[in-house]
């Protein structure tokens, strides 16, 4: 980057909040119009790219129909992680609202009828019924809306402004010109977070073609990846399935967690494994935006940020249940998060969704604990604890484990099953001991990329 | 395998994943006294009778029958010999 480029990225902070997106890339479009801005299908034979001047060229492009139709607000539904930013940056800049959805928020459609839906081929329909009177923000219409993961519940509609949605970005120069990995939907909370983190900032933006452990390696190593934004299961899937030898290659300036809670363990194997990175924990929903960030390698936050308000302004508490409650400022209302915390010495650590809590026999069982007990097990690489349905006991506990390769000295899957069943008994409550545990080859996600607590098909 | 056998296969399985011994399984077995099964007993070999044999009779009873008891292996066994009868 040339210094009269990070001044203008860094003077972004000076511009309206809805124009940055636009302004950021049209600046590094002017300076640098062959820098590529998205390598999308990476770690693949398929791998494509799109430069900034490109991007920059269909912003103006779809700015002046925005200009000419004014729609009411925009859906998008675009496949391409360079249209949703296309999208993005001119519904900004033209202030016309725009709402994210993905394929498990498609029924939230109808709620959105009067908007128009835009897909990657960027035209707006040209029929008239579906134009609408110019809808200029205020300070009640929604500029920004985003659909649940829906972790814990069917999908839903969440409104957020610019500020809302760049709350959290960072300007200064030491973000400039970086690789960004992008493991999350685009269209979701956390992803959108990513991608306009690194296009603000004149960065890369890199997509791999799978979640699969060996393409997500390869794409960072080949692309020069300096960031990775991850939760804590795709980060610990890529260090037990990947490559020995990829991995062995892999370097990070940041790691950034979020959408789980990570685990002491899962921490300082990636302290252990990348020394050179930072590790920071993101405490953020899509509702809250981001609350806070931990960055001293430990497991959940200080004990002493309860009840007391955070540099950013949050306030948290807990209610008796030991739900974590957070005020964001002291004008908004306090927000019941659906994360269950519990205090272990100077530390408040997370035992636990609300929804993820298994029901046996009346007894509440989460599922966390087995996990982390199960994933210290000598030749268990991963595992996941869920719910299955039960007609005795309402739900009964079931895990899936994998076995690590090589297999340990000595050792059988067998036997590493039958020694992972006897810590279990040994550190669980009866009903929170798995009855069924199944070794598998791989562990499923959601589209969020965290564990799902239920039967998966 | 008859369904006896896969009975007695899931009620082995059961002893042995919960550190119990494995023992010979006989159909005028109690499952609490004779066995040791408690509910979560129970609860883990109906679900890997469904795997063996692909029905749950406990999750979709018969229509207009009460909950069948469960005090012996006969008793698992009728329950499960009615259920596929009636497939």
């Amino acid at each position: 980057m040339t210094t009269s480029s990070t001044a203008a990225i860094a003077h972004l902070a000076d511009a309206p909040v809805e124009d940055r997106l636009a302004a950021a890339i049209s600046i590094v479009a002017q300076q640098f119009p062959d820098r590529v801005a998205i390598v999308s299908q990476a770690g693949s034979q398929d791998r494509r790219t799109i430069d900034y001047a490109a991007i920059a060229d269909r912003i103006v492009t779809l700015e002046r129909q925005l200009d000419a139709m004014r729609p009411i607000g925009i859906v998008a539904r675009a496949k391409q992680i360079e249209s949703l930013v296309v999208i993005a940056a001119a519904c900004g800049r033209q202030h016309v609202p725009v709402a994210f959805l993905v394929e498990d928020s498609r029924d939230l459609v109808g709620e959105l009828r009067e908007w128009i839906t835009l897909d990657d081929s960027l035209e707006l329909s040209c029929d008239a019924n579906s134009a609408r009177p110019c809808s200029v923000f205020d300070s009640v219409a929604a500029q920004i809306v985003v659909a649940t993961s829906g972790t814990s519940g069917p999908p839903k509609l969440i409104e957020h402004s610019w500020d809302s949605l760049l709350a959290s970005s960072r300007l200064a120069e030491q973000w400039h010109g970086l690789g960004w990995l992008l493991v999350y939907d685009a269209a979701r909370w956390a992803g959108l977070q990513v991608w306009l983190q690194a296009l603000l900032t004149g960065g890369q933006l890199v997509q791999p073609a799978s979640r699969d452990p060996d393409t997500v390696a390869r794409a960072i190593v080949e692309e020069h990846i300096a960031i990775l934004p991850a939760t804590p299961t795709l980060l610990r899937r890529l260090i037990t399935s990947a490559d020995r030898s990829t991995l062995a290659r892999l370097t990070f300036d940041r790691i950034t967690l979020g959408g789980e809670a990570a685990d002491g363990q899962l921490l300082s194997q990636a302290h252990e494994l990348f020394p050179a990175a930072k590790i920071t924990q993101v405490y953020a929903t899509t509702e809250l935006g981001e609350v806070f960030r931990v960055s001293d390698g430990l497991a959940g936050f200080p004990a002493a940020w309860l009840n007391r308000t955070l540099p950013g302004g949050a306030k948290l508490s807990m209610r008796r249940d030991g739900e974590l409650l957070v005020q964001l400022s002291r004008d908004t209302t306090e927000v019941a998060t659906g994360d269950l915390i519990e205090r272990r010495g100077n530390r408040y650590e997370f035992s636990g969704r609300r929804s993820d809590v298994i029901v046996v026999g009346g007894a509440k069982v989460f599922p966390r604990r087995a996990e982390e007990l199960l994933r210290g097990v000598l030749g268990i690489a991963d595992a996941r604890v869920y719910g299955l349905p039960s007609a005795i006991t309402g739900e009964l506990v079931a895990a899936e484990v994998i076995i690590s390769e090589p297999l340990p000295a000595g050792q059988s899957p067998e036997s590493i099953r039958a020694a992972a069943l006897a810590a279990c008994r040994m550190g669980l409550e009866p009903q929170s001991v798995p009855r069924i545990l199944d070794i598998v080859k791989k562990i499923a996600t959601n589209p969020a990329g965290k564990i799902p607590r239920r039967p998966t098909v | 395998m008859s369904l006896s056998d896969s009975i007695a296969d899931a009620i082995r399985t059961v002893l042995h994943d919960t550190g119990r011994d494995r023992k010979v399984i006989e159909p005028s077995m109690l499952l609490s006294s004779d066995l040791g099964f408690d509910s979560l007993d129970i609860a883990q070999a109906i679900v890997l009778l469904e795997r063996s044999l692909g029905i749950d009779p406990f999750r979709t009873p018969l229509a207009g029958s009460a909950r069948p008891s469960i005090r012996t292996v006969a008793d698992l066994i009728a329950i499960y010999s009615t259920a596929i009868a009636s497939q």
